[in-house]
């Protein structure tokens, strides 16, 4: 049912930095587990604060209106209840959220309440706080609203219409923003090129990932220090703090975020910072503890969709063997009503310009619009993955009408391990990685030389079977300076994180994280590098669950989000493990009389090399520095609480030319799908699937294996069943797992997995970030469609969801779908 | 007041992994609610609005339900199991060791209620079949792992050979 | 999400639950609660009081005299599915239900709840109504038994009035039935997007469609060839809604597909 495939040559390691192979590589059983398996972990709605309130929301009905007034008299006299907000207090009280755009984006207005208007159905109004949960939402709705509703935009192809409705006043305009992005050149790959082939439009559909775990906090303000507790899920603190910090006129140190178990992310847990706002200002105006957990129908309708994306007029030039020159399109993506964390999906993308190829000519035009639909932040492959998603359909569409293998044709474009580190055409730097031999080995996981036998078996019982490759990209670690090629004036470069490693009075080693884990075994993965280093067992380490400000271990841009722990995290705590390392040393070197290159750390003990007896007890150590110091040398440099931070090494990108390196890591996957089609219901199944992973060095196998299983998942779920479709009036039409349906235990495939390693030459450990998979499957299951319909009129696969009605209508009319694609000879 | 007649809130009795419990409850409360709150039960979670996750799944006097279906006050003079009485003295049973040995779970949240439907599944199927665990785990939602590695670990706990993982 | 206030009883006999169905307004039977707690949640529907009827044993037996088979109206899906007295004598009952949601719903829904609420994608209503199951309905002037014509009258409407308890369920016993069953789902046994139900006992084939209209649509194809079907159910007429998981051209097709299906399944089962 999944199987795992070692590869059968010799993985080359490369030396350099690379630590010895001690826990790192090894399965060690994750220290996360014996909490929650007990149900013992701390989710933030198992907290409970003596006399808190509980907040309810009250949602806006429509997808658009003018808010006429708000009563909420009803409300507050309900006995039971403690108070409310409403957006014009958020006015007076907050400042607008600050806005990466440049104008007219820059000019949108975005508070923590809807002020005078509201631009998406969902969007929170007012917010009742009670005694109870059931009395909050009883007094919910008493709240009067009188609205005066207006028409509503929920196509991003019409939001620059001239009649367009315009959702922000300020802006003038539905542009959030826009840019033109041209490398290579374009006119001489047209020029060369044997054959143009033309997409008139392809479509990324919009979903998200939907941890089960929805969002909320419960925030305490102390009145007297004017410190603000806000214990959350909020995965990506660093920005948080950013955000709300000058919204509410307040430092950041009197914003300590605090988290702990958190019930999955997946970036949908980026941008609640407009909640977070809003349940401190009652907390301070009510002076007590102030409890939110989101409700899965507001997630649905408010929270962090995945970009939606268009792409129009795609031209790609290609030689007849294949090759691929260059292409030309423009992506047109949806945001939604706010920008939160846009546009820097405008950018983001840009990381893996080419996808998996060679292209060498590219010509994007992007433009981000907002429409009456939930504000769209960080999707699992945020932004990459639409872009991943077109290079696959563009190479997959190419080998269709050119009717070349998409096996050979993968093969002749892929960047070839032999070129790496490879330089894309703007300049970022893929760091390792070999798809070609990733893909012979998914090919044999799937038995790809049965495959004609396998049509004829699926044949005879009335189906059609399809094969399908998706190639992905899972770039890690941000360059944050790509921010500037948005908004030249953002003062955002860079990334770092933050590890704190100590050895305590009694030989305990503790280490912080500014990390923000749901699920992703941090405190193992942690622990483990520790002890390689430490000389320790993982069982020796204590890693604290989760971020807290009041550590002080975290910076600018700290969280868990973009694949990047395995780098920054993992980075950041080596450097402290290195760092306390070294004063264990020298405090060895002092009470054993010898230098300290003489000196191991080994079997929890500071020992000289070769004459083991001569050992210092690591608890020894934390006891001589923290209770018995007498005696020490005066100038003895050691404090055993060592505190590092991880800096990955970027320069600022060229803004003119938008050239340079966005991201410090490439991890791959190639995934293959085979799909069995009811030629009669457009109802399909995945009846087999293998993905391929190498995210460079694997400091713990099964959690690696468990995020590209978790990947898959998701893409498969994204492929077929999960859409957040809006009717032409706004409205969610799948605001809850009713009717948006999340794949269970029967609708996975079995699968097959197998890995190489190519270690990164750019990081401390060799490890690459991972976690988000790039959408594999979407591309993958998109692709084996296109195949098992090949015989029935070649219809086009254009859009990154199938459910069984497209499929049907691709069945029953091909050449509608066929009309997106022509092939121009030169 | 004869039980037969209608109130707005009653005084229950459950008894919740062998400990009794006497409180008076609203007869709108919800069940994962009322064990939630009111009895600090925190270990099954909600995960949805609609019934579909599972992630408040029990068992009810030995049948697995998902509680947030269920008002408090029908569970008068029942027995509730639930996670926090899955490890007896604090040793793992079968099914939470082999949920950790095999990465069944990544951020945990929707493990109580897979434990559960696991739990009941091998109580009336003590070695069942692949298939037998996908149907008998489909009411949980999980969107961490995609499924395969919670099937394995359902798989060895009961005893049966696994394929070999890496 | 969260309930309005409301008043709760548990008789322990149905005598007792039509009383308190019948002596309040706004009173409502509380079976499995796997779709009316739901509605409740969303304050869909707001009863004042609810009757749980899960105390009440002799709503749950099953049963065969002669050539009846009597399902109590609060057996549950599982009861169903493992009930003896079903897979000898209409076993399409036990294993349409073991098609619905998941082990937890069929532990406490109940194939009264399932007809009650007669949400157009439910299983067994098609089901019952090409089975010709009869409904007996228990109000405080007596029982009356009602045909499956006249059950469902209309979205989450039936002939169950105001004060009034379906009590049970009858089909006719017949081992080895020629019956079937066959649906499209949103995932695997999932909510339907069409369903169709097929007999082939009684006089001559019947099959009846879910989900294209507010009640289960019957059909009388005059052979139980493809053709017949296809004619029979382009005979109906039928204008299914569209949504987000169906267009009414795709539900329109899927109904043929299903109801040929469902009858050649009722045949192979029927040799």
């Amino acid at each position: 049912m999944s199987e795992t495939l070692a590869p059968e040559q010799a993985i080359v390691v490369e030396e350099t930095g690379a630590p010895q192979r001690g826990w790192a590589g090894q399965n060690v059983p994750r220290k996360e587990d014996k909490r929650l398996v007990q149900g013992e972990g701390l989710f933030v709605d198992d907290m409970k604060r003596h006399g808190m309130g509980y907040a309810h929301y009250v949602r806006s009905p429509y997808a658009h209106a003018n808010i006429v007034s708000i009563d909420v008299s009803k409300a507050e006299s309900l006995r039971g209840v403690f108070g409310t907000l409403i957006g014009e207090e958020v006015a007076a009280l907050t400042e607008p959220f600050f806005q990466l755009a440049t104008p007219p984006g820059a000019h949108i207005k975005d508070y923590a309440l809807a002020v005078g208007k509201v631009r998406h159905v969902g969007e929170p109004v007012a917010i009742v706080v009670a005694a109870t949960r059931e009395l909050a939402r009883d007094a919910a709705e008493l709240v009067e609203v009188e609205y005066e509703p207006l028409p509503a935009l929920v196509d991003a192809r019409q939001a620059l219409a001239e009649d367009a409705p315009l959702l922000h006043d300020e802006a003038g305009s539905n542009l959030a923003w826009s840019g033109l992005y041209e490398w290579g050149d374009v006119d001489s790959a047209f020029a060369e090129a044997d054959r143009i082939v033309k997409i008139t439009e392809l479509h990324f559909n919009r979903f998200n990932s939907t941890p089960l775990e929805c969002d909320g906090a419960l925030v305490e303000f102390n009145r007297g220090t004017g410190q603000w507790t806000i214990y959350t899920n909020n995965q990506f603190p660093g920005f948080a703090a950013i955000m709300m910090g000058p919204a509410m006129r307040s430092g950041l140190d009197k914003l300590r975020f605090v988290t702990q178990d958190i019930g999955g992310g997946f970036g949908n847990k980026i941008t609640s910072h407009p909640q977070l706002v809003a349940i401190c200002l009652l907390a301070r105006k009510l002076n007590r503890p102030i409890q939110w957990t989101e409700w899965r129908t507001d997630f649905h309708l408010t929270m962090s969709h995945g970009n939606e994306r268009w792409f129009q007029d795609t031209e790609v030039a290609v030689k007849c063997d294949g090759t691929l020159l260059g292409f030309r399109t423009k992506a047109l993506d949806d945001a939604g009503a706010y920008l939160r964390y846009e546009p820097l999906g405008g950018v983001i993308w840009a990381q893996v310009t080419p996808g998996c190829y060679r292209w060498k000519h590219v010509s994007l035009d992007f433009t981000q619009v907002v429409t009456n639909k939930a504000p769209c932040s960080p999707n699992r492959g945020y932004s990459r993955m639409q872009h991943l998603w077109f290079t696959e359909r563009v190479i997959d569409i190419v080998a269709h009408e050119l009717e070349l293998d998409p096996v050979e044709v993968r093969k002749r474009n892929y960047v070839r391990a032999d070129e790496m580190p490879y330089t894309t055409p703007n300049g970022c730097v893929y760091d390792s990685g070999d798809y070609a031999r990733m893909l012979d080995v998914a090919l044999e996981l799937i038995g790809y030389e049965r495959l004609a036998e396998r049509r004829q078996d699926a044949d005879s019982r009335g189906k059609l079977l399809g094969f399908g490759i998706g190639s992905t990209l899972d770039s890690g670690t941000n360059n944050f300076g790509q921010s500037r090629l948005i908004n030249p004036e953002l003062q955002f470069s860079g990334n770092n994180e933050v590890a704190t490693v100590k050895l305590d009075i009694f030989g305990e080693i503790v280490v912080t994280l500014g990390t923000t884990p749901q699920g992703q075994g941090h405190e193992t993965t942690a622990a483990m590098v520790v002890a390689d280093i430490i000389g320790v067992s993982p069982d020796d380490v204590n890693v604290r669950a989760g971020h807290d400000s009041y550590w002080n271990s975290h910076a600018g841009f700290s969280g868990t989000y973009a694949s990047q722990f395995a780098v920054t995290g993992l980075g950041a705590v080596k450097g402290a493990s290195e760092k306390l390392a070294g004063e264990i040393r020298k405090l060895g070197s002092v009470v054993l009389g010898c230098g300290v290159d003489d000196l191991e750390l080994a079997e929890g003990q500071v020992r000289m090399k070769g004459n083991p007896e001569a050992a210092l007890p690591l608890m020894a150590c934390g006891a001589i520095i923290n209770a018995n110091n007498a005696g020490l040398p005066e100038d003895l440099d050691v404090t055993l609480n060592a505190r590092y931070v991880f800096r990955p090494q970027f320069e600022v990108p060229d803004v003119e030319r938008k050239y340079g390196n966005l991201t410090l890591t490439y991890a791959a996957q190639v995934h293959v799908a085979l799909v069995e089609v009811d030629s009669e219901t457009g109802v399909y199944e995945v009846v087999e699937y293998a993905a391929v992973d190498d995210c460079g060095t694997r400091i713990h196998p099964q959690i690696v294996e468990g995020q590209v299983m978790g990947a898959t998942a998701h893409a498969l779920g994204a492929a077929t069943h999960e859409t957040f479709a809006y009717d032409e009036d706004g409205n969610l039409l799948t605001p809850n797992f009713y009717d948006y349906h999340v794949p269970h235990a029967m609708d996975m495939p079995p699968l097959k997995t197998g890995y190489i390693e190519s270690p990164s030459p750019f990081t401390p450990l060799g490890t690459k970030g991972m976690g988000e998979g790039g959408g594999a499957g979407i591309h993958a299951v998109c692709a084996a469609l296109q195949d098992a319909l090949k015989g029935r009129g070649r219809p086009i696969v254009y859009d990154s969801f199938n459910p069984y009605h497209r499929v049907w209508e691709l069945l029953q009319d091909p050449e509608a779908s066929r009309v997106r694609v022509e092939v121009v000879a030169r | 007041m004869s039980t037969q007649d209608a109130t707005a809130s009653r005084t229950i009795i459950v008894e919740v992994n062998g400990e009794r419990y006497e409180r008076e409850v609203d007869a709108r409360r919800l069940l994962i609610h009322f064990l939630r709150d009111d009895l600090d039960l925190t270990g099954s979670h909600i995960g949805c609005d609609t019934g579909n996750c599972g992630a408040c799944s029990l068992l009810l006097d030995g049948t697995l339900v998902k509680s947030c279906m269920l008002l408090a006050v029908q569970a008068d003079g029942s027995k509730l199991d639930t996670v926090e009485g899955l490890a007896a003295g604090g040793e793992l049973d079968p099914l939470q060791q082999a949920f950790s040995d095999h990465h069944a779970l990544q951020c945990g949240y929707c493990t109580p209620g897979m434990l559960m439907s696991a739990t009941a599944l091998l109580r009336t199927t003590p070695r069942p079949s692949e298939e037998e665990i996908r149907k008998g785990l489909q009411g949980n939602i999980c969107r961490c792992t995609g499924y395969w590695n919670i099937i394995e670990a359902v798989k060895a706990a009961s005893g049966q050979e696994v394929s070999v993982d890496e | 999400m969260l309930l309005r206030e409301v008043e709760y009883a548990r008789p322990s006999s149905a005598a007792e639950a039509v009383r308190l169905l019948d002596s309040r307004d706004g009173a409502r039977a509380l079976a499995g609660g796997q779709t009316l707690v739901n509605v409740m949640k969303a304050r869909a529907a707001s009863p004042d009081v609810l009757v749980d009827l899960n105390r009440i044993d002799d709503l749950r037996l099953i049963s065969v005299s002669g050539d009846t088979l009597q399902i109590g109206a609060m057996a549950t899906y599982t009861q169903i599915m493992a009930a003896s007295e079903v897979e000898v004598s209409r076993p399409i009952l036990g294993e349409v239900s073991a098609q619905i949601a998941d082990v937890q719903v069929r532990n406490r829904g109940t194939i009264g709840g399932n007809v009650c609420s007669n949400d157009p994608t439910n299983h067994l209503p098609p089901l019952l109504v090409a089975l010709e199951a009869t409904f007996t309905i228990l109000g405080s002037g007596g029982e009356r038994v009602v045909s499956a014509k006249e059950f469902f009258l209309g979205v989450y409407m039936t002939a169950v009035g105001e004060g009034e308890l379906l009590t049970s369920i009858s089909v006719p016993a017949a081992a080895n039935a020629a019956d079937g069953f066959a649906s499209i789902t949103i995932g695997r046994d999932g909510t339907c997007i069409v369903n169709a139900a097929a007999s082939l006992e009684g006089e001559s084939p019947r099959v009846a469609i879910g989900c294209v209209d507010a009640v289960p649509v019957l059909v009388r194809p005059g052979g139980t060839d493809e053709e017949s079907v296809h004619q029979a159910v382009q005979g109906a007429r039928l204008e299914p809604p569209s949504d987000v998981h169906a267009s009414a051209e795709y539900r329109l097709h899927l109904a043929e597909i299903c109801a040929v299906r469902a009858l050649r399944q009722a045949e192979e089962r029927g040799r």
